[in-house]
């Protein structure tokens, strides 16, 4: 196990060398995020002003604004560009660099991925988690912050971040298959918004739509996590969802395998 | 060592007409196009062996070694190397090899050399010492000193090319495969990589494959070359082997005051030569003629030049291996 992370580390390393490079595209993701939340907001708070209830499907307001932020926390730390970067190295042939060394391809991604992380997220994660303790204070008059409900949070979020980067890495070698992937990722995405509550809480869904949405991989992304931290799940049902969290990882992985397999033989790398 | 066979890689190539019509039609009805980039090519390497891999632009120099590497999966046939089947067990397998592709680099663009090393190092598990050892060595074959605490990015080619050559032969690996490693590269450092090329293969008995359109590498290090051309094998055997087979040109040169003196002699006409086997080319008071020595006999060609002119200066070269291969390329093997 030591062995195999020192063997990976060099590729933590030149992760975080690329977030130096691509800064300027990280800070507009961010952006574009930080006005979605922003829109989401707005929405929000004039549903709930039209509306009667002070509480619509276990929200309140306060809880509503605390939701999108913790959404937007969320998202970022586990978003994922796996299917695009696979998706450039097999157009390119670069990644015939991974394929020469005796190292697994998804692993090396992965880790450079994480190195990524490492350098951006944790400067963001620590101001926007104090952001939300604030602002839950603030709201209903009592510290409500929890160290063993975030330690539980940081566990969801690793996992729905494996989740994501192998559900990618999946989407990946299939769009390398079919050969669209911009416009198959657009629709992911738009797609992965919805199921995965980042637009409206699942709660808000009809009852039988919500279960089937909750056991759906894509509730494992951002949904799981931010209720953990909103302590909406509690007792049994709180391992229920990180072991069906778990679950999406490993199933994910074994596809990522199985397709890695299945579309290395049909690579025609090109070039030279 | 290395067993190759029956080998044979076709491409499906999307063929798409012009314009935005054409690509609207290749979105509903896409057409596709078979290419045959490697036909049925055998051949094997002994180990300790260099063979050298030659061919016109486009003959399957780089798909044949992307296939021996486990880069790509053969369409048909079979290739084997030190007892492994390159496309499984990848992993297992490209610890063994060394590969280096003179177009593009496979170190970390970002990274100072010296931490590539260390990378490679932990990546391939060589022990400390040996890897010490190791480097030490590299260093004073491919003198990399100058430049091992730069990024690789800014490097030059040449010393990108000893750079990526260094980090293929780190492991020490059995069989090494390189693609155009000369590519590019000046003279000094051509001899450099060659010298470097020949002294790893002598101590170490590494077994190499190298493809080149530089024929002085080949003329250096290989004893054996093995020519492709449209994907198919023409030629397998020693350069003087070539040599004999298809050098049978020769190139007579003269200097006369004679006038029109090609058309006067008229060889074609009078040795009933097509123009596969003639070629005449005055130049100003010159004349160089190059001719099929199997046909005309040199000593003909020469008596007969010799009476029906007057010439001041006469010579007659063999031709040499850049020449053969000129002809091979230009019009193909029988
Ligand atoms: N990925 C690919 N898809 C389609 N055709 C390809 C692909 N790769 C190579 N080819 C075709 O296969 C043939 C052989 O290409 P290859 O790169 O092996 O040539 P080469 O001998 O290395 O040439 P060069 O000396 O120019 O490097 C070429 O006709 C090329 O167009
Ligand atoms: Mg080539």
């Amino acid at each position: 196990m030591k062995r195999k992370l020192k063997i990976y580390t060099p590729f933590v390393n030149a992760g975080i060398q690329e977030v130096a490079t691509y800064r300027v595209n990280w800070i507009f993701f961010m952006l574009g995020n930080a006005i979605a939340c922003l829109v989401s907001y707005f929405i929000w708070a004039a549903v709930y002003s039209s509306g009667t209830k002070e509480s619509m499907n276990g929200f309140t307001m306060p809880q509503m604004i605390v939701y999108i932020v913790l959404m937007f926390l969320t998202n970022t730390i586990i978003a994922s560009d796996g299917a695009y970067v696979v998706g450039e190295e097999i157009r390119e042939g670069s990644i015939i660099m991974r394929l020469i060394k005796p190292v697994s391809y998804n692993a090396t991604f992965l880790f450079q991925e994480l190195g990524n992380k490492l350098s951006t997220e944790i400067a963001i994660a620590v101001p926007m988690i104090i952001t939300v303790e604030v602002i839950r204070t603030v709201l209903s008059g009592v510290l409500q912050f929890n160290a063993f409900n975030l330690l539980l949070y940081i566990l969801s979020c690793a996992l729905a971040y494996l989740v994501n980067f192998y559900f990618n890495i999946c989407f990946g070698f299939i769009a390398f298959v079919i050969k669209y992937l911009w416009g198959a990722n657009m629709m992911k995405n738009v797609v992965i918004g919805f199921l995965s509550g980042t637009v409206i809480p699942l709660s808000f869904l009809p009852d039988a739509l919500e279960k089937v949405f909750l056991f759906l991989p894509f509730a494992s992304l951002n949904y799981t996590p931010v209720m953990i931290y909103m302590e909406k799940y509690s007792g049994a049902q709180l391992w229920y969802y990180i072991g069906l969290q778990a679950f999406w990882m490993l199933f994910f992985f074994g596809l990522s395998k199985l397709l890695w397999k299945a579309s290395v033989k049909r690579l025609s790398v090109q070039g030279g | 060592m290395i067993h190759v066979e029956n080998l044979r890689k076709e491409f499906k190539k999307t063929v798409k007409d012009p314009g935005l019509k054409g690509s609207l039609k290749s979105l509903f009805k896409p057409k596709s196009e078979k290419v045959v980039a490697v036909d049925n090519i055998s051949f094997k390497v002994a180990e300790g062996e260099i063979l050298g891999f030659i061919g016109p632009n486009g003959a399957g120099k780089s798909t044949v070694i992307k296939m021996l590497t486990g880069i790509l999966t053969p369409t048909s046939g079979s290739c084997t190397i030190n007892g492994k089947n390159p496309t499984q067990n990848r992993k297992s397998y490209v610890k063994e090899i060394g590969v280096v592709f003179g177009q593009r680099t496979q170190l970390w663009w970002d990274l100072p050399l010296r931490e590539t090393y260390g990378v490679l190092k932990e990546i391939y598990e060589v022990p400390e010492d040996s890897y010490k050892k190791r480097m030490a060595f590299l260093n004073e074959v491919l003198e990399l000193d100058d430049f091992i605490s730069s990024p690789v990015r800014t490097l030059s080619l040449g010393q990108r090319m000893r750079a990526d050559i260094a980090a293929s032969l780190l492991h020490s690996p059995k069989v090494l495969f390189l693609d155009e490693p000369t590519i590019g590269l000046d003279v000094v450092v051509k001899d450099n990589i060659r010298k470097a090329i020949e002294h790893i293969n002598e101590q170490e008995k590494t077994t190499v494959i190298l493809t080149t359109h530089d024929l002085a590498d080949i003329e250096q290090l290989s004893k054996r070359m093995v020519m492709i051309d449209k994907g198919t094998k023409v030629f397998d055997g020693s350069i003087a082997g070539l040599k004999s087979k298809y050098g049978q040109i020769r190139e007579l040169y003269f200097e006369t005051d004679v006038k029109n003196a090609a058309e006067v002699l008229g060889y074609a006409e009078h040795f009933s030569l097509s123009s596969d086997d003639l070629s005449v080319e005055p130049e100003g008071n010159s004349v160089k003629v190059r001719f099929n020595s199997s046909i005309v006999p040199v000593s003909d060609m020469l008596s007969y030049t010799l009476n029906k002119i007057n010439v001041s200066d006469i010579n007659v070269k063999g031709a040499d291996i850049e020449e053969i291969i000129r002809r091979l390329y230009e019009q193909g093997v029988d």
